[in-house]
């Protein structure tokens, strides 16, 4: 490999064969991503502290689920790796609302995708809802993470 | 009594009242219900002339908690209705409230009587003007004749309370309000002051006076001690007051010489004010030999008492000190004009009455340790700071010698080296007394260290020794404490970096004293070192080092501070104590500040062997040693042309002191010998490489390096100059540019590290060189995301964590270098940032889902525009701005309309903060586009470029203000930055802001009312600003023909319902209400008088209504004529003319100033 390619996106052809990448703890930031005890987070905080004086730099991670909004910590020391997960969130129209409490919607190619629940909340659940109720051109953004899909912003494109 | 207001009481009604009070009262104590409880006996405050029942209250309830509101009900009802009672009626209220407090002077409950005297002290103060002189001195009369004692200690104690109350009504800062003018509050403060303050103290001292010998002897009764501590308290409360009305001596220079100092000393931690009664005062307090009097009192009375331990916290002993210690502060023209003289005696004999509370400092330490006291310590050190602030430091020294066989600097040398002791021993425990003590023999050392005239009076020989010894037992009690602690685990960070600078602060003290004693202290912490230094050698691996790891930490840490100043924001000088202190040496080899030097950088250099860096540079020892060296390199590294002409300067100056000047040009110029400077620094730039890639992980460390050693000598050209030729700084510029090893390090230190690199390009002497040599570090940054952005596959990898990671880096990097513009870097930095503009738009779009990249795309295209606004020509403009627009529409084409979705409430507030940085950036991106410079480099070319920049900033606007509520703009970030836009753009573009439509317009105009009604005075002026812009238009339009604001305006006000009328109106309106009932800033006064003169300008018929308006409402003539006169001077004074030209402008700015003066003492109502 030259001096020149080194740069270049690691990510080889078969995009989405695993599902977390590692990176060193000292650089996971306040609002990057991280996994502990399996489970996809967010960072809410971060802190640093040494084994005794003179040993090495530790940190100390404080974060959400950001499925199900749990909060989880975890300490490692900061030149080891930890794994990221690869949060991905693509945008679909909404379709159409089942009554079971699954949603239609429709992918970039045509497709429809059937597979996805509404959120258990209500007041989520009351706003897409009443917004799809009211004849808004709905598009909605999945957030997907090793494994597991969730709705997680909404947006009124239309109408003009 | 006669003359009591209110009617005929009816018996019934007063039981009933009583009741209820009482009942309200006990239900707020246990907290049931409060608010309705509040309610009820708030109704008995604002009822019409409620006296009767509280006077009822007063003298039936049981419950001293209805007595206390009802006392606070008669003073806030006689304020309310002074205007309606009868001079009788007030009379008769105070009478009766000071019986009151005379009769039930035994009464247990003190806070009751207190709020009663307090209530009789601010009706008197009310009626003070009203009230004739002998009705005044009939009150007084009885209030001396208890105070004297002759009604027995109980009403003794009373009356003393009552003055109290008295003098604190009397003081401006704890006056209470009563609606009326500030010439009101001055006039009474001014009466008070001059006529009665001095007779106060001559009371107090006859009750002290009378008790002294009951006390002395034991005999005194409780309620005696407690007058007389009473008294000592008022004394004490006088001498706070703020002295305003006395004359003092001219400086005279007889007084200089005398070895008192003549200027003003900052005190960093303590509040410390002179106490400057003036002249009228000086029989009382210093010839009468009042001082004398009151320290023989509490010597005599700590040896009767010294038995009980208890006694030094005893209510009279801890008032009797805190008198002496405000007598430590007396100054001025109460000491008679006679060089001095009475003042230092004052000291002295202070001083030997406090030494009994400090000395021996070891064995009054012990039993603080043991148990005992520490109050009389603190107050005793406290003393020695009041003196040591009016005393050079010779004279300090002096004034203990005339009874003790040393000076005070000995003293305070063993004083401090217990405090040190006791300190070190807590160091975990917060507020010890041995952390105070410590503080304040620290501060004293500071003053009489730091005085401004320590050349004409050197630290005497014994007064060195004394800080040399002091210097080493800090050093050893620390080392001791440092080796105890090796151990235990690190704070967490936050609270870490509290205590760093606190740390600091407190080293940079124990440095001045060892700075005073250079040539004994140098050589020491060099033995220091070169113990450590061999104890680590011999370890082979069995031992372990970390005690000695952390004594070398430490001792870096001090030794950094002794040899260098921390100079935040200036050009490092080496401390002139060090320049000044060797004045014997003569060879280089010698100076003990050269072999200190090269032996802890000799030391260093040992780092880079990988085997010894694993067995003891542990991270920690990695962060001293960088500190150090960049605070060293900053210092020593001289300019060569700087350090040749100061000596040479110097020389001229001192030609005969020619040992002395050799040693301060061998301090100047030892780093460059023999290339010493040259291996130094390429050793900064490998111990920097070292660390960046083999301390993985190590933020600390590695932002030390990136933000404070490379960036030091970056950022000095003599430096810098040398660096970049370096093969070493090749070395790094080649790993950051295309290697992978320092894409470990934390975003924030990718940016500041490249930032540091860019910056180095400036120094580079040929032009081409520079330019190549940007081109290499940044080239491959920039080529590299361009290429990626471009790739076919980019959407399917783009979400992959490891990619964002990559793309976090890049644009990091990019910003850094954008951040690192300078003039001769633009062009290129500029081109760098065209050629990743259209990638940019690309990642946008990918990214919109992903907050943190955008963040930094964003925070990147500020600081870029930031840094080229102001070099750009007009294609480059139009470029950029383009680009900005596009960036803007993509950006809101993505975020306006969306809700965010989350079950966790913390995650759905993390997505509103990052919200609101993003909003941040982009109000921070339109003012740099807005900025003025780039305007004023358009006016001279095509127009086109001009608008594409008025609809960049519109778009922004439109898109950033549906999302800002007034909500959020009570966050000062945010509201600053949308204010200081705002401003800018009316300034610049107000015909624009004609056209908005409604809806914008109104958003606008609401925000400028809210943001003039701010706290923040940068957002008040900032509004002003824009109003000025806006009416300096609306004025220029109209003079021009044309309608200006008023079309568009008249409409928007209409939806108001209130009023019809034009927005100049409104804000002329809204002006006036700010200047005249406000509490308004005089330091805005200048932004005002130019936001006001348009508006008058524009609207002189309604400006004329107001002011005959204004005028009728006030009742008083003499306010009535004085607001007139000020209102006329305002419009007529120094020819005025109606023209916006800046003379004009000046003028009344002028007269604003001098309106606000006049009125602000009658307008303005507390």
């Amino acid at each position: 490999m030259s001096d020149s390619e080194e740069h270049h996106f690691e990510s080889k052809a078969d995009a989405g064969a695993s599902k977390t990448y590692p990176q060193q703890a000292g650089t996971i930031r306040k609002n990057g991503y991280v996994v502990i005890k399996n489970r996809p987070c967010k960072v809410v905080e971060v802190s640093t502290s040494k084994t005794g004086k003179h040993g090495h730099a530790k940190c100390h991670f404080v974060a959400i689920d950001i499925f199900n909004g749990k909060k989880l910590e975890d300490i490692v020391p900061s030149s080891h790796n930890c794994d990221v997960p690869h949060v991905n969130r693509t945008e679909y129209q909404l379709i159409d609302i089942s009554e079971d409490g699954f949603v239609s919607l429709l992918t970039e190619n045509g497709n429809t995708k059937d597979d996805l629940k509404l959120p258990t909340d209500d007041s989520l659940l009351g706003q897409i809802k009443a917004g799809f109720a009211e004849g808004k051109d709905l598009v909605v953004t999945v957030m997907s993470a090793m494994g597991e899909e969730q709705i997680c912003a909404l947006k009124d494109v239309g109408p003009k | 009594m006669q003359g009591f207001p209110g009617g005929a009481p009816d018996p019934q009604q007063l039981q009933a009242t009583m009741l209820a009070i009482e009942q309200a009262c006990s239900l707020i104590q246990v907290h049931m219900n409060p608010s309705e409880a509040e309610k009820v006996i708030s109704s008995l405050h604002s009822s019409l002339m409620p006296y009767q029942a509280c006077r009822f209250i007063l003298e039936t309830s049981h419950v001293p908690n209805a007595r206390f509101q009802a006392a606070g009900a008669i003073g806030d009802a006689a304020v309310r209705e002074w205007g309606i009672l009868s001079d009788d009626n007030k009379r008769s209220l105070i009478a009766y409230c000071l019986n009151y407090v005379m009769e039930h002077a035994s009464s247990p409950e003190g806070y009751v009587q207190a709020k009663v005297s307090a209530v009789a002290a601010r009706l008197l103060k009310r009626g003070w003007v009203d009230f004739p002189d002998q009705e005044k001195s009939a009150i007084f009369f009885e209030v001396e004749h208890s105070i004297r004692g002759i009604h027995g200690p109980n009403r003794q104690f009373a009356a003393i309370n009552f003055v109290e109350a008295l003098v604190s009504e009397f003081s401006p800062a704890t006056a209470s309000a009563m609606g009326l003018p500030k010439e009101f509050h001055e006039q009474c403060e001014w009466t008070l002051e001059v006529k009665f303050m001095k007779d106060f103290y001559c009371w107090a001292q006859a009750a002290v006076f009378n008790a002294a010998d009951s006390i002395l002897s034991g005999n005194a009764s409780i309620d005696e001690e407690k007058a007389c501590s009473a008294a000592f308290r008022l004394m004490f409360q006088i001498l706070s007051w703020s002295f305003k009305y006395n004359v003092e001596h001219a400086n005279s220079e007889t007084k200089i010489d005398s070895g008192l100092r003549s200027d003003a000393i900052n005190l960093k931690k303590f509040e410390r004010s002179l106490v400057k009664p003036g002249s009228m005062w000086s029989d009382i307090l210093i010839s009468s030999g009042h001082t004398t009097w009151v320290l023989n009192f509490y010597t005599t009375a700590r040896q009767k008492y010294s038995y009980d331990p208890l006694w030094f916290d005893s209510p009279i002993a801890a008032s009797c000190r805190q008198l002496i210690v405000q007598l430590c502060s007396l100054a001025g023209s109460v000491f008679p004009n006679d060089s001095g003289d009475a003042h230092i005696n004052h000291l002295m004999h202070i001083l030997s009455a406090v030494v009994l509370w400090i000395e021996p400092p070891d064995v009054i330490a012990s039993s603080i340790r043991n148990g005992a006291s520490e109050s009389e310590f603190l107050d005793g050190c406290h003393a020695l700071l009041s003196i040591a602030s009016f005393t050079t430091s010779l004279l300090f020294d002096n004034l203990l010698k005339s009874i003790r066989h040393y000076g005070t600097i000995n003293l305070l040398s063993a004083l401090t080296s217990e405090a040190v002791k006791s300190f070190v021993d807590n160091q975990n425990e917060e507020e010890t007394w041995g952390s105070d003590a410590l503080d304040i023999s620290l501060e004293i050392w500071n003053v009489i260290l730091g005085d401004f005239d320590a050349d004409k009076s050197p630290m005497s020989v014994d007064g060195a020794i004394a800080a040399s010894n002091l210097f080493k037992i800090i050093v050893e009690s620390h080392l001791k404490a440092a080796a105890d602690s090796a151990f235990e685990d690190t704070d967490d960070a936050e609270y870490f970096h509290v205590s760093v600078s606190k740390r600091d602060e407190q080293l940079a003290l124990y440095a001045q004293i060892a700075r005073s004693a250079a040539d004994t202290t140098i050589p020491f912490l060099a033995q220091l070192f070169s113990e450590r230094f061999a104890r680590l050698s011999q370890t082979n691996g069995e031992n372990d080092p970390t005690q000695t790891l952390e004594e070398l930490y430490w001792l870096l840490l001090i030794t950094s501070h002794v040899l260098t100043d921390s100079g935040e924001g200036e050009t490092l000088l080496i401390p002139e104590a060090l320049q000044a202190g060797f004045p014997n040496v003569v060879e280089v080899a010698q100076h003990p500040v050269v072999t200190l030097s090269w032996s802890i950088i000799n030391f260093s250099r040992q780092c880079l062997d990988p085997g010894i860096r694993a067995r003891y540079f542990s991270p920690r020892l990695m962060e001293a040693v960088i500190w150090f060296l960049a605070r060293w390199v900053a210092t020593y590294l001289v300019p060569l042309d700087v350090s040749r002409g100061q000596v040479s300067r110097a020389e001229i100056d001192n030609v005969d002191k020619h040992g002395f000047q050799h040693s301060r040009k061998v301090l100047n110029s030892f780093a460059w010998e023999n290339n010493q400077g040259e291996l130094v620094l390429d050793f900064v730039v490998l111990i920097s490489m070292v660390a960046l890639t083999t301390y993985q992980g190590e933020n600390e460390l590695q932002t030390l390096i990136c933000q404070k050693l490379l960036a030091t000598v970056v950022r000095r050209k003599h430096t810098c100059t040398f660096i970049v030729q370096l093969d070493s700084w090749r070395d790094l510029t080649r790993a950051f540019a295309s290697g992978r090893s320092l894409f470990s390090l934390s975003g924030r230190l990718q940016r500041s590290l490249a930032e540091t690199l860019a910056c180095a390009a400036s120094c580079i002497k040929d032009p081409e060189a520079s330019v190549q040599y940007l081109k290499d570090l940044m080239g491959p940054v920039a080529g590299c995301l361009v290429e990626n952005a471009s790739r076919s596959d980019l959407k399917s990898v783009a979400q992959k964590a490891d990619v964002v990671f990559m793309v976090c880096c890049l644009l990091e990097r990019l910003r850094g270098a954008a951040r690192a513009t300078q003039p001769r870097t633009q062009k290129v930095l500029f081109e760098m940032g065209h050629t990743v503009m259209n990638s940019l738009l690309t990642l946008l779009e990918v990214y919109k889902n992903q907050s943190a990249v955008i963040y930094m795309i964003l925070k990147f295209v500020v600081d870029f525009v930031d840094g080229q606004a102001v070099f750009l020509d007009s294609n480059e403009t139009s470029v950029l701005v383009n680009f900005c627009l596009r960036l803007l529409q993509i950006y809101s084409s993505h975020n306006i309309g969306k809700v965010m979705l989350s079950l966790s409430s913390s995650l759905r507030n993390e997505l509103q903060a990052e919200k609101y940085k993003d909003l941040r950036a982009l109000l921070r991106l339109l003012t740099n586009i807005c900025s003025k410079d780039l305007v004023g480099f358009l006016s001279d070319s095509s127009i086109e470029g001009s608008q594409d920049i008025a609809e960049v900033i519109y778009v922004g606007l439109d898109i950033v203000t549906p999302l800002i509520s007034l909500d959020l703009l009570k966050y000062p970030k945010l509201s600053r930055d949308y204010f200081a836009l705002v401003s800018h753009l009316l300034e610049v573009y107000p015909e624009k802001v004609a056209n908005l439509n409604n809806d914008a317009f109104a958003r606008i105009i609401g925000s400028l009312e809210f943001g003039l009604c701010n706290q923040d005075s940068d957002v008040v002026e900032r509004c002003l600003t824009a109003v000025n812009a806006l009416a300096s238009y609306h004025f220029k339009e109209r003079l021009g023909g044309r309608g200006g604001l008023s079309s568009q305006l008249m409409e928007s006000e209409g939806s108001n319902g209130t009023l019809q009328e034009s927005i100049s109106s409104h804000f002329l309106r809204l002006m006036l209400q700010l200047l005249l009932f406000e509490d308004f800033r005089m330091e805005l006064a200048g932004s005002a008088a130019d936001a006001l003169l348009p508006l008058l300008l524009c609207e002189h018929g309604l400006y004329q209504g107001l002011v005959q308006e204004l005028l009728e409402k006030q009742q008083n003539p003499t306010v009535k004529s004085r607001l007139a006169m000020a209102f006329h001077n305002l419009t007529n004074s120094n020819n005025l003319s109606s023209l916006l030209d800046r003379p004009n402008r000046q003028r009344f700015r002028k007269n604003l100033r001098a309106f606000l003066g006049d009125i602000s003492g009658f307008m303005q109502i507390k």
